[in-house]
């Protein structure tokens, strides 16, 4: 077997395009997920084998254009530079393609080899609107191939074309936009200039010259160290001087406003638009979905409905799954000879990691919607009607998508806030974003109101809880923004993508990407953390625990009370003496030692250690509290959780709601630590960050308890 | 005039930014130089941001960065519908 060739191509297109569907089409089942190297924006990379070759394609992120505006502009940049891909596939939106265009412009200018794909190409047929994909093709010099990832439409065409392309099949003119007489003269003589310094040979000198007329400072970095750089600079000031003297503007605006000349020209060669008689979809949601007085309700409602569908969907699969990790340890059980072997196996592993895996229904639906959301292109409505209140706590509507990311996990959100051009904005937003409860704190608040509340108030308290961690990020971000992150905010200049359908595949295979997240940290911190806890809530043992606890029970036996007495009284004795045990252990001791400090929210010891063990993921809070109450327990199979701890002293519905409380607003998991570090670049950011929550979550969940024990 | 001083239903074509405004770069790229025409569409439920419609695009702005387009009236229609004038390409039967 010969190794295949290989063809390198780079997906490239504004947001909304379709591209990432376009990306799922081509590449099927051979994809995997990454980061671009030193940043945390997503990389999705697969490959298809056709006609011989092996095809892999690199979704780079959306992007309007290729100016350095924003982390996204620049990667997509900084990979056509640094990795020269074979060619580039510009996937653009056919339905609006004047708008698309200019990153078209700017490939071209680029000089790499393009392929342009016109995406939703069976909308731009209902549509009634006429593209003349020959003429496009002359204007813009590169292959135009007609495309629907929808319908799975034009792929082949694609695919063939990009073979075609590499054997040089196909010949790509490379065509160059034409700027105005004086523009044009300045570039062709900076290029010149360029050409005789070699150390800038990787990059191509005409690219070069328009970003400096454009005052691109990425480019200027690049060029300024360099002897040539004074006779640029020479250039670049006559030429500035004559655009504002002839059009009393910039060379920036005058090179982007003759790309805007050229697109006309190309649209009104090649595109025929019908006169649209009706009102479009999008307009005719948009007048009740954005409308002044049902907006705001309507956005509530929708948020509401996704967490609804999430918890109502999710709880039978929750159920199912528990039922299935109940089997699997009663048929390990007896397998297991070794006592230590089989209480690490059963309580330890398949406990702990089965009492995480069985929130996974809940997190897939929650993002079955945030991707649905997403992807129709409600989401960044939502930013627009909450603008206003963002802008208000210092924040920017598109902090809301990070925001309500926040509410599936804090890892993503936290990468999520790339989009935020201010870093004052990015600051505040990644610091509340652990305040929007994550799916691994949802498993605490279900088990806790569940366990509390009667089944019809349940949802309402676990809302509550989601509200309240809302109120609370949000007045944090206003004290930041007020004191510590004083700055100018970023604008709010955004698209509304129109509406669409999206399609199944590409919302399951996000919701599908978040799922495999969550999976991944269950396999490994996860199961590190539970394996710890049980060495720590274990070791050291105490033998005179057990010998005292066989001293009772031989006391009890030889009583005179009935059996059945006489085994009420034997399990009394052996639960103490597990608590005992307990209690002795590393574990034991830990939440010993901050039993004061917790005890005015309500809290045992026994939640300190669940707090502790919470640092390695939230939802090790919970499968610790089943750890710590099962092995409390004589009976092996331990029943549900919920009952025990309904049943114990120590809780009531104030402890549980206190503890709901600090568990939505204390210090985050380490992933998210880990995370955050990154994004915000110093520890003592994270330092001071975690001093705070802690601070706050304290507070609140003191004032919780004191509160609920007043009206409870 | 600037475009945040239109007033819903209102139609302008775009004469050029301020040039020390921090969102030039952004707005070029978006499609708003000299020449584009638009139609404010809406402002959003709580009275910021604006929403605007031209080449087939709907862009969402706070007033704030609205301020820093400059723009010359150019009619009304009176609706909330996008003007179906103004877009690139030739139109055909009407």
């Amino acid at each position: 077997m010969g190794m295949r060739r290989e063809i390198r191509v780079a997906l490239a297109g504004n947001p909304n395009s379709g591209k990432s569907s376009l990306f799922n089409g081509l590449t099927g089942s051979h994809q995997k997920v990454g980061n671009f190297s030193g940043v945390t924006i997503e990389k999705y990379e697969g490959y298809v084998d056709h006609q011989g070759y092996r095809i892999r394609f690199v979704d780079l992120p959306g992007t309007y254009s290729l100016t350095p505006y924003s982390p996204e502009e620049l990667v997509t940049r900084k990979f056509l530079i640094e990795e020269s891909p074979d060619m580039v596939v510009n996937v653009v939106e056919g339905p609006n393609l004047e708008r698309n265009l200019l990153l078209t412009t700017q490939l071209m200018e680029m000089e790499v080899d393009l392929l342009v794909a016109i995406n939703m190409y069976d909308e731009v047929e209902e549509r009634g609107i006429e593209i003349e994909t020959e003429q496009l093709r002359g204007l813009l010099g590169c292959p135009v191939i007609p495309t629907s990832a929808k319908k799975k439409q034009g792929l082949e065409a694609l695919l063939d074309h990009v073979v075609r392309v590499f054997e040089g099949d196909i010949d790509i003119r490379k065509n160059k936009l034409g700027f105005r007489p004086e523009v044009d003269g300045a570039i062709r003589e900076i290029t010149g200039l360029l050409r005789h310094e070699p150390d800038l040979s990787r990059f191509n000198p005409h690219w070069l010259a328009i970003k400096l007329l454009e005052n691109d400072r990425e480019v200027y970095g690049l060029v300024r160290d360099y002897p040539l750089w004074l006779k640029v600079e020479r250039v670049l000031q006559r030429v500035l001087g004559e655009t504002e003297r002839l059009y009393r503007t910039d060379p920036e605006v005058v090179i982007t406003e003759d790309r805007y000349a050229f697109i006309r020209g190309v649209m009104q060669e090649c595109v025929l638009t019908p006169g649209e008689g009706r009102v479009s979809l999008t307009d005719r949601i948009d007048r009740i979905v954005l409308n002044r007085v049902l907006g705001l309700p309507i956005f509530f409602f929708i948020v509401w409905l996704v967490f609804q569908l999430t918890f109502t969907l999710g709880t039978p699969l929750m159920d199912g799954l528990d039922l299935f990790f109940g089997t699997i340890a009663d048929a390990v059980s007896p397998l297991l000879v070794n006592e230590t072997l089989r209480s690490v196996i059963v309580d330890g592993v398949i406990a702990g990691v089965g009492g995480v895996l069985i929130f996974l229904p809940n997190i897939v639906l929650l993002f079955l919607g945030l991707s649905f959301l997403e992807a129709s292109g409600y989401m960044a409505r939502a930013a627009f009607v909450v603008d206003k209140v963002m802008h208000r706590f210092g924040l920017h509507g598109k902090s809301f998508i990070p925001l309500i990311t926040g509410f599936g996990c804090s890892i993503p959100a936290i990468m999520a806030t790339r989009t935020l051009k201010s870093p004052s904005d990015r600051l505040a937003t990644i610091m509340i974003i652990p305040f929007m409860s994550c799916g691994a704190k949802l498993p605490v608040h279900i088990l806790l109101a569940g366990a509390f509340f009667e089944p019809s108030v349940a949802g309402n308290v676990v809302f509550g809880i989601y509200m309240f961690g809302v109120v609370v990020g949000l007045l944090s971000a206003l004290l930041m923004k007020k004191t510590v992150l004083k700055s100018e905010s970023e604008p709010f200049v955004m698209e509304l993508p129109p509406y669409r359908w999206p399609t199944a595949r590409s919302v399951f295979w996000q919701s599908n990407i978040k799922a495999m997240m969550y999976v991944r940290k269950a396999g490994t911190i996860i199961l590190l953390a539970v394996l710890l806890i049980w060495v720590a809530s274990n070791y050291p043992k105490n033998p005179a625990i057990d010998a005292a606890l066989e001293r009772q029970i031989a006391t009890i036996e030889a009583g005179e009370l009935s059996r059945g007495a006489k085994d009420v009284a034997i399990a009394d004795a052996e639960n103490s003496a597990s608590a005992e045990k307990l209690e002795y252990s590393v574990a034991g001791r830990a939440g010993r030692l901050m039993e004061p400090l917790i005890r005015p929210l309500g809290f045992d010891w026994r939640i300190g250690v669940a707090l502790v063990t919470g640092l390695a993921a939230k939802e090790v809070v919970v499968s610790t509290m089943g750890t710590i109450y099962s092995l409390g327990e004589t009976d092996e199979t331990s029943p549900e959780l919920k009952t025990i701890l309904k049943n114990d002293p120590v809780f009531d519905r104030a402890t549980a709601l206190s503890l709901m409380v600090f568990v939505l607003l204390y210090i985050p998991c380490v992933a998210a630590i880990g995370v955050m570090r990154k994004e915000v670049g110093t520890w003592q950011a994270v330092a001071l960050y975690s001093g705070y929550a802690l601070t706050a979550a304290w507070v609140f969940s003191f004032l919780t308890y004191r509160l609920a024990n007043l009206f409870l | 005039m600037v475009l945040s001083e239109l007033k819903v239903g209102e139609k302008a074509e775009v004469e050029g930014l301020l040039a020390e405004s921090g969102v030039r770069r952004r707005i070029l790229d978006m499609g708003l130089v000299k020449g584009t025409k638009f139609k404010v569409l809406r402002v959003a439920p709580l009275g910021d941001p604006v929403e605007i419609f031209f080449k087939g695009m709907y862009l969402s702005l706070r007033k704030n960065e609205a301020a820093d387009v400059l723009v010359r009236k150019i009619g009304e229609t009176g609706d909330g519908a996008p003007m179906r004038e103004g877009r690139g390409g030739r139109q055909s039967g009407s």
